[in-house]
């Protein structure tokens, strides 16, 4: 009988999901002047996708911020999964002195809200030069993501047989090697996730790039992008959807092209 | 949750978490030879969220006992600004939303994922189900906003179903009565993050070792019995890390709230992250947002420090 | 004035070869420039910005570099902040009234006291906004814009239904009975952010000495005079004659759909009429709402006028000042005002579009009262109050007095505060 409600129950739980992304797409499609609040769900024979994501591109000069966008959402993810592994390794398989507090520290830094945080952060990078820097959004980008990375890090590498440490201890490998060449690959899917997970947050990030940039040329892409959405003269809704859906673009592709990382696996108990 | 680990001990490999929690704990006391290195990987993590995250953390807890518009210099004021928190009228409403905002993310979005998870995982297409779920975290909040307004507004896209599936509820005002309009936007949080916690639990799932399931399989374990006594134990560190996350990022919810309704009508649907966000950049009151900010934090420190122990460290007492 | 120009031309390739590395590094420097940074919360406004700075690099040499944001409290934290760093703003946007008097209390805005007087001399902005500008007897900043607020109407319903814009409040009252009884809804109403708008539509054609008095704490929102404004206001809610206040269908879509017939609005609002392919007079229409209360002597007419300022210690402060006074200008209310489809403040301004040219000609005749829009005009804890109060009203209407003695609590912190 789960043969038939297991495919139903997910399949219409994934309609549901997918529901808000047709609209997404439907309006989008639209032309501004033919979208209509009260058929939404109505596609159009007039397809004007592209030409909304033309419209969406120019007005908000999206081509400015693409490459700094780019570069922000995968150096920062990279480091950031690179350091919350290496303290995550440090608490676990080296056992460092007061471990659980130096993690609670870093995952601590979590919960201030970022609301909050970016008035000094601002006054700070605006007397140290940091300020419209890519280096100063780059570092600001991986600070924030590493108290996730060392999180997951930390909890992940507890599952791994501590039996591991020792043997390549035993084979003279030098703390770094273990690291570098067991510990990580080990984890290869567990860093993707953070990685995928955290470029998406960095790419979607608006109020640190709005905050702590100001140039074309290092500001990322989403403060541009909410200049279609505006009380004073935004752009017609299907433009403003054709850009949210151009920009969101890389992360969705993102997530396919690394699902195959999370394919692997056993299947546990067949009912 | 301690009664399920119990049963799972005698199929447990040696190595495993919990064991190895014991362990660390007792080794806590004496320096290992690794002492240094442990140092070394720590230190650039630990530098960055002090100087990057910590530091303007502690301006802002300054600024909570000052009076300051944002212009000349603060003057120190004492309690004075908690007092006022306190003393606010809608601050209990934003406690009591704050609080809905919790208890409906570790729940729905929670279970919805490890739901996901477990009946996805290792099947053929498995991750080409799991897509749908994922898809909404990737799109970026400015097309999620628009979409989650249209679909919820009086008669919008979710009314326009219901009439046409000639359901109740079609003229509902999904968002203009509280604390309905709470509850309809954890609905809509959901399904932004469900997929991250599937991706998550699934994450976990890989990390189960072979042999206990092979094991338990043999002993005819299948289903429901193989998920709670095998699998689910397994799986503690990586529900650790959802609900953990669930319960820091449902205590700040900003976000939606402020988009969906900006916290209105008359301030029903207020969480404490918008209350300070309306003190400080909305009144530039930067002493009351900051008291907020510091309450706020000190509930989500006290929170996550209590979940977290019972599940890191507190394990040797289970 | 050649002489220094050239002068500062030099200094300004200078100043930018030092600053070859781009970011913030160039204004420590001081030296000339040949742009300007722009600070602004109308992201959207960029390509128009762009425009005026083709004309005024021709005219006087100074380009401008718009830097926008789009969140408005956002934006203001950001300027307040920048004070406090090297980064003072040469130029930048910002409220009138207390967000105004706030800065120049610190003495952190340049003085325009000045160029406002020779603009007023030439001709070029209208004597009554000044007192906006102005902060113990000095002006600060200069007009962005002023949009002044007007009924923007359907053209196509109007036409259906024969009807023809009101010269008084019992016409548009009729005309709000007609419209709803051919099932279109005539006014649009929101709960968010714009609020206010049928209340300050109501009071300053009721009363327009209350509405002043109110925003300088001298009456007080529980007053007969402003409870008899809410009631008229709730009944008129009662009739059905506005929008669902929730809608999340952008303003202009509605009109431009039929979903409403009317909408009070700033002349800003011609720019998103546009967006969404609305022509004027073809689709839509302009008309100034007559007072409610018809034994009035003037008219008054709702005004917002968004300045730019300049830091007292910019980097640039000269340049930015030789850009304000400029801005006054007819070349530079030419431009802006075709550049973004609006009125001008300045009536020298050669506005191409007739429609707009005659509204501006109408209202420049001198025989409306300028009133301050409720938006600057209330100052900030009372105005977030009575945003939130209003949009609970209008989305729950029942006794206004709730309501309005929630706004008084804050209007009485407020003012006993100001001492």
């Amino acid at each position: 009988m789960s043969r038939v409600i297991r495919p139903g129950f997910l399949t219409l739980l994934g309609l549901i999901w997918l529901a808000p992304v047709y609209l997404l797409v439907a309006n989008a499609s639209k032309p501004a002047e033919l979208y209509d609040p009260a058929r939404v769900w109505a596609p159009l024979p007039d397809f004007a996708l592209v030409d909304n994501m033309r419209d969406a591109w120019q007005k908000a000069q999206l081509g400015d911020s693409i490459p700094s966008s780019l570069l922000y959402s995968t150096i920062a993810p990279l480091t950031a999964v690179v350091l919350g592994a290496a303290i995550g390794f440090a608490i676990v398989a080296l056992r460092l002195r007061h471990g659980f507090l130096w993690f609670v520290f870093t995952f601590g830094s979590t919960i201030f809200p970022l609301q909050m945080i970016l008035m000094p952060l601002f006054i700070g990078y605006a007397n140290t030069g940091l300020y419209d820097t890519r280096t100063g959004m780059y570092l600001v980008y991986t600070a924030i993501s590493v108290p996730f990375a060392a999180f997951l890090m930390r909890n992940f590498f507890t599952g791994v047989s501590y039996s591991v440490f020792e043997a390549a201890v035993i084979d003279g490998a030098s703390t770094w090697r273990i690291f570098w060449r067991i510990y990580l690959p080990l984890a290869k899917s567990a860093l993707s996730a953070i990685f995928i997970l955290q470029a998406t947050f960095i790419w979607n990030d608006l109020l640190l790039g709005l905050t702590l940039s100001q140039s074309d040329d290092v500001r990322p892409i989403m403060p541009a992008l909410t200049s279609l959405q505006s009380t004073y003269g935004g752009s017609a809704l299907p433009t403003v959807l054709a850009g949210g859906l151009l920009v969101s673009l890389p992360t969705v592709a993102l997530f396919l092209a690394t699902q195959r990382l999370f394919a692997r696996g056993l299947t546990l108990g067949q009912s | 949750m301690s009664g399920s680990l119990g049963t799972a001990t005698t199929v447990r490999p040696p190595g495993s978490d919990s064991d190895l929690g014991e362990r660390s704990a007792a080794q806590q006391r004496t320096k290992t030879p690794y002492e240094w290195p442990a140092r070394a990987f720590s230190l650039p993590a630990v530098l960055l969220v002090a100087l990057l995250l910590y530091l303007p953390f502690v301006w802002t807890t300054y600024i909570s006992f000052t009076d300051y518009n944002g212009l000349g210099s603060p003057v120190w004021v004492g309690l004075s600004n908690y007092r006022d928190m306190v003393s606010d009228s809608v601050f209990l409403t934003a406690v009591g939303n704050t609080l809905l905002w919790v208890v409906g993310s570790i729940t729905l979005p929670v279970a919805l994922g490890l739901l996901i998870a477990v009946l996805t995982y290792g099947r053929r297409f498995g991750t080409l189900i799991r897509l749908p779920f994922l898809i909404p975290y990737a799109v970026s909040g400015v097309a999620v906003g628009v979409i989650w307004g249209f679909v919820l507004q009086t008669q919008g896209a979710l009314g326009q179903v219901l009439e046409f599936l000639n359901l109740p509820g079609a003229s509902t005002r999904w968002l203009l009565e509280g604390p309905l309009n709470t509850f309809i936007m954890i609905g809509a949080a959901s399904w932004q993050i469900v997929g991250v916690n599937a991706l998550l639990f699934v994450i976990g799932l890989q990390s189960i070792p072979r042999e206990p399931v092979e094991a338990a399989r043999l002993d005819g374990a299948t289903g429901w019995t193989m998920f709670r006594c095998i699998v689910w134990p397994q799986m503690r560190a990586l529900t650790t890390v959802v609900i953990g996350l669930s319960i820091v990022a449902s205590l700040k919810t900003f976000d939606i709230v402020w988009i969906m309704t900006q916290g209105g009508p008359g301030r029903v649907s207020e969480t404490l992250a918008l209350t300070m966000y309306r003190e400080t950049f909305v009144l530039s009151d930067y002493g009351q947002g900051a008291a907020i900010a510091v309450f706020l934090s000190v509930v989500t420190f006290a929170a996550s420090i209590i979940y977290l122990r019972r599940q890191l460290s507190g394990r040797a007492t289970s | 004035m050649k002489m220094r120009h050239s002068v500062a031309a030099v200094a300004a390739a200078s100043a930018m070869l030092l600053a070859a590395c781009g970011g913030s590094s160039d204004d420590t420097a001081g030296g000339s420039v040949d742009s300007l940074k722009f600070y602004n919360d109308k992201a959207a406004w960029k390509p128009q910005f762009e425009e005026v700075s083709k004309v005024s690099q021709d005219e006087i040499g100074l380009a401008l570099e718009p830097v926008g944001y789009s969140e408005a409290n956002q934006y203001a934290a950001f300027i307040r902040s920048s004070f406090r760093t090297k980064e003072k703003p040469d130029l930048f946007t910002w409220h009138t009234g207390k967000e105004l008097e706030d800065l120049v209390r610190q003495g952190l805005v340049a003085e325009t006291t000045s160029l406002w007087d020779k603009a007023i001399a030439d001709g070029d902005v209208p004597e009554d906004l000044r007192e906006y500008f102005t902060v113990d007897g000095k002006q600060y900043c200069v007009p962005l814009q002023a949009g002044y607020w007007v009924m923007f109407y359907n053209k196509r319903i109007f036409d259906q239904e024969g009807i023809t814009p009101p010269s008084t409040w019992a016409q548009l009252e009729a005309i709000a009975e007609r419209l709803k009884g051919a099932g279109v809804t005539p006014f649009h109403q929101t709960n968010v952010l714009f609020t206010f708008s049928w209340f300050q539509t109501l009071l300053t054609g009721s009363d327009p000495e209350l509405y002043e008095a109110l925003s300088t704490g001298e009456a007080k929102y529980t007053d007969p005079g402003v409870v008899s404004v809410m009631d008229k206001w709730r009944a008129m809610l009662d009739k059905g004659y506005f929008s669902d206040p929730g809608s999340k269908t952008d303003p202009q879509v509605m009109l431009k759909n039929g979903d409403v017939a009317m909408i009070n609005m700033g002349t800003w609002f011609n720019g998103n009429l546009k967006s969404v392919g609305m022509e004027i007079d073809k689709d839509y229409g302009m008309f100034v709402i007559p007072n409610v209360d018809p034994s009035l002597a003037t008219r008054p007419m709702v005004v917002e006028a968004g300045p730019v300022c300049t830091a007292a210690d910019a980097t640039h402060r000269e340049e930015a000042e030789r850009y304000s006074a400029w801005w006054f200008t007819p070349p530079a209310q030419t431009a802006w005002a075709n550049a973004r489809g609006e009125l001008s403040f300045n009536p020298r301004a050669e506005v191409s579009d007739e429609t707009l040219a005659s509204l501006s000609d109408e209202i420049n005749k001198g025989d409306y009262r300028l009133m301050n829009r409720y938006f600057e005009a209330a100052p900030v804890p009372v105005l977030t109050a009575a945003l939130d109060g209003f949009g609970a009203f209008v989305t729950k209407p029942g006794d206004p007095m709730p309501v309005l003695k929630e706004v008084q609590a804050a209007a009485d912190a407020y003012w006993a505060e100001q001492g």
